[in-house]
């Protein structure tokens, strides 16, 4: 079973992410603060990371750098959920190591795709279901 | 400023030399004039006095020359003679008219009694001869020399008249003392003339040495100086207008500085105004996830079934969320749409290749959904054209966009990119194809206009505030390229996209506006927005 790890400083959201990615099998962890999200993740890599950009504090651009600076966090995939739908922002995510990148509001189904997707092409585990 | 011009220097110093020069000459020439006058009537006058003053010794010579020989009487004359210059020759005439004497150069006759003597026939001469009065006149000889000839009466010491003297003098040496004066008057022209000119040139820089000051003021505000004043302390028009000059600058200087300041705060304000759409857009983004995410787990059933009531009311509030989210994205649109038309357009080289297959990329998850297929034609040849990358590629996107929104499911998109010259231009050309519903004849002008979407009730059904085309327009104009559509009724439409090759973006030969070709009639709807 596939370990997700959801970052995001809404706690509505969180639950959201992780009702939609229980529901589809996926074994899920939660953080609503970045830097205690980042300790977290070094210390016991997921497979799959779901990081919301805009977060006080430590928000998900500096979390994405110092994750790739780290050699335990440098490979894991990144799915970046943002509400700024440019696409000079995508690329910057891109850029600054994302695997992939999905816009505010989303379906739940859009999620789910992309996360396997993201989850198969890096060689992760499949869920079941 | 280059152009090939007189300087005012130049003119001025003109206009003086020229009226310098004019008036030297007019007094040259009166003088010249009054000067021959006055020598002409010395002359005239010494020769009445001559003339009647060689009078009597002459009598006495010729009533003695039997006595005294010819070569005495020469000698007499000579003498005579050289009492004035102007003398050419000198004869005794009695009454009837017959010349007695005749003194001409070096010659001398004397006829006698008059019986071989040459008869005087000008009738004039003949009564002026005959007179008691001496007379002159002037006359021309028969060489054609112009003469000034007194005829004085002999009279004896009885009274009697019985002979008249006729001298004739020379003009000769009053017409070389004019062509003498003539040249030297030439001559201080010539002088004066050098002299005209450099004296023009120095006053002529004493006045435009302001104005040329002035002129050097207006060329370093021109150049963007503003701060430079002009300082001219002439006391005359050029001051004055000096003085304007500077309270003009100053005045323009003001004016920037206000217009930059107002610029500056409107930048401010505008920035302002993009943070708060960007913060409101994020700030109601995430609500709506959340809502769009648990109402659509709901009506999927994922967590659990509903009561129908309770899925009904589900599904309304799933669709107004979908809503809800298209109007914030235009709103984003729109704040992106405002920031796109003050952008200036920074150009570099784009491959459009790549552009278009960036876009189509960002495409490949709703094509994957509704399993539309995208041809692209891209010719190998293409090279790389100056545009602003960000902008072209938002012409792209929303002219796909509106293409995926209207190509139903399994459907499919053409693009083709190629070299196209247009109106004498290259360029290149790229269309895109889709199999939508058409696009009615008569909207096919007005989809590029801004909020313009071809039935009202389509809003409902696409979303959108039609303004995508609008900014394709806007953007591809800015590029001095054009857009235009084709439509046939129920096989869709193609949208052309075309960006001119510029050579240098200083050529301004403005493309007039959207070039809109109306093919054939459409019968579907269609709306000209993206979601």
């Amino acid at each position: 079973m596939a370990r997700v790890f959801v970052v995001d400083d809404e706690p509505d959201m969180v639950d959201l992410l992780a009702t939609i990615l229980k529901a589809d099998g996926f074994e899920v962890e939660t953080d609503t603060d970045g830097r205690s999200a980042l300790a977290r993740m070094l210390a016991d890599p997921p497979d799959l990371v779901l990081l919301d950009l805009m977060m006080p504090d430590l928000d998900g651009m500096e979390l994405l750098k110092l994750l790739r600076l780290d050699t335990k966090g440098a490979d894991v995939p990144v799915l970046v959920v943002s509400a700024r739908s440019g696409h000079q922002d995508q690329l910057g995510t891109l850029q600054l190591g994302a695997n992939a990148y999905i816009c505010k509001p989303f379906s739940p189904r859009e999620l789910v795709r992309q996360v396997r997707q993201l989850l198969g092409a890096t060689g992760g585990e499949q869920p079941r279901g | 400023m280059s152009t090939k011009r007189t300087s005012l220097q130049t003119r001025i110093a003109r206009h003086i030399a020229f009226a310098v020069v004019l008036s030297l000459v007019a007094s040259a020439l009166v003088l010249v004039v009054f000067r021959h006058r006055s020598v002409q009537r010395n002359m005239e006058r010494s020769a009445q006095t001559y003339t009647s003053m060689v009078c009597d010794p002459l009598v006495t010579i010729i009533d003695f020359w039997g006595s005294s020989g010819k070569a005495i009487l020469d000698q007499e004359v000579a003498q005579l003679r050289g009492l004035n210059a102007d003398v050419n020759r000198l004869e005794i005439v009695n009454v009837r008219g017959n010349v007695l004497f005749r003194s001409e150069g070096h010659s001398l006759v004397v006829y006698g009694d008059g019986v071989n003597s040459p008869i005087i026939e000008d009738r004039d001469l003949s009564r002026a001869i005959a007179g008691l009065e001496p007379s002159t006149s002037v006359v021309r000889e028969p060489t054609g020399e112009r003469v000034y000839r007194v005829v004085a009466p002999i009279v004896n010491q009885f009274g009697a008249h019985h002979f008249s003297l006729v001298a004739t003098f020379s003009y000769a040496d009053v017409d070389r003392q004019l062509r003498n004066s003539l040249w030297l008057s030439a001559l201080i022209l010539a002088m004066g003339l050098g002299l005209t000119q450099w004296v023009s040139m120095m006053l002529a820089r004493g006045i435009t040495r302001d104005v040329e000051r002035l002129r050097e003021g207006v060329q370093r505000i021109q150049e963007g100086h503003l701060e430079e004043r002009v300082s001219v302390n002439s006391r005359d028009e050029i001051e004055e207008l000096a003085e304007a000059f500077n309270v003009m600058a100053d005045e323009l200087l003001a004016t920037i500085q206000r217009l930059r300041e107002a610029n500056r705060e409107l930048e401010t304000l505008d920035q302002t105004k993009a943070d708060l759409v960007a913060n409101v857009s994020h700030e109601l983004k995430t609500p709506l996830t959340a809502l769009r995410g648990y109402l659509e787990l709901m009506t999927d059933g994922e967590l659990g079934g509903l009561p129908e009531e309770a899925l009904r009311a589900a599904m309304i509030c799933r669709k107004n969320v979908q809503r809800l989210s298209l109007r914030v994205e235009e709103l984003v649109q729109l704040s992106r749409f405002e920031r796109y038309m003050t952008l200036d357009s920074a150009r570099e080289e784009v491959d459009l290749s790549a552009v278009l297959e960036g876009v189509i990329d960002t495409f490949s998850p709703r094509l994957e959904e509704s399993g539309i297929e995208i041809e692209v034609h891209v010719d190998t040849a293409l090279d790389p054209l100056q545009l602003n990358p960000e902008q072209v590629e938002r012409v792209f996107f929303n002219v796909l966009d509106n293409a995926v929104k209207f190509t139903p499911q399994g459907g499919a998109i053409v693009v083709i990119a190629e070299e196209i010259v247009r109106n004498e231009q290259t360029g290149v050309q790229v269309s895109i194809r889709d199999e939508g519903v058409g696009i009615p004849r008569s909207e096919l002008v007005r989809i590029f206009d801004r909020f313009h979407q071809v039935d009202p009730s389509s809003r409902r059904r696409f979303g959108g505030m039609g303004l995508g085309l609008s900014l394709v327009r806007s953007i591809v104009e800015a590029h001095r390229g054009s857009v235009w559509a084709e439509s046939t009724e129920g096989s869709g439409s193609v949208f052309y996209v075309w960006f001119p090759r510029l050579e240098q973006s200083t050529d301004r030969t403005d493309q007039t506006g959207p070039s809109v070709r109306l093919e054939t009639a459409g019968a579907g709807k269609r709306v000209s927005e993206e979601g």
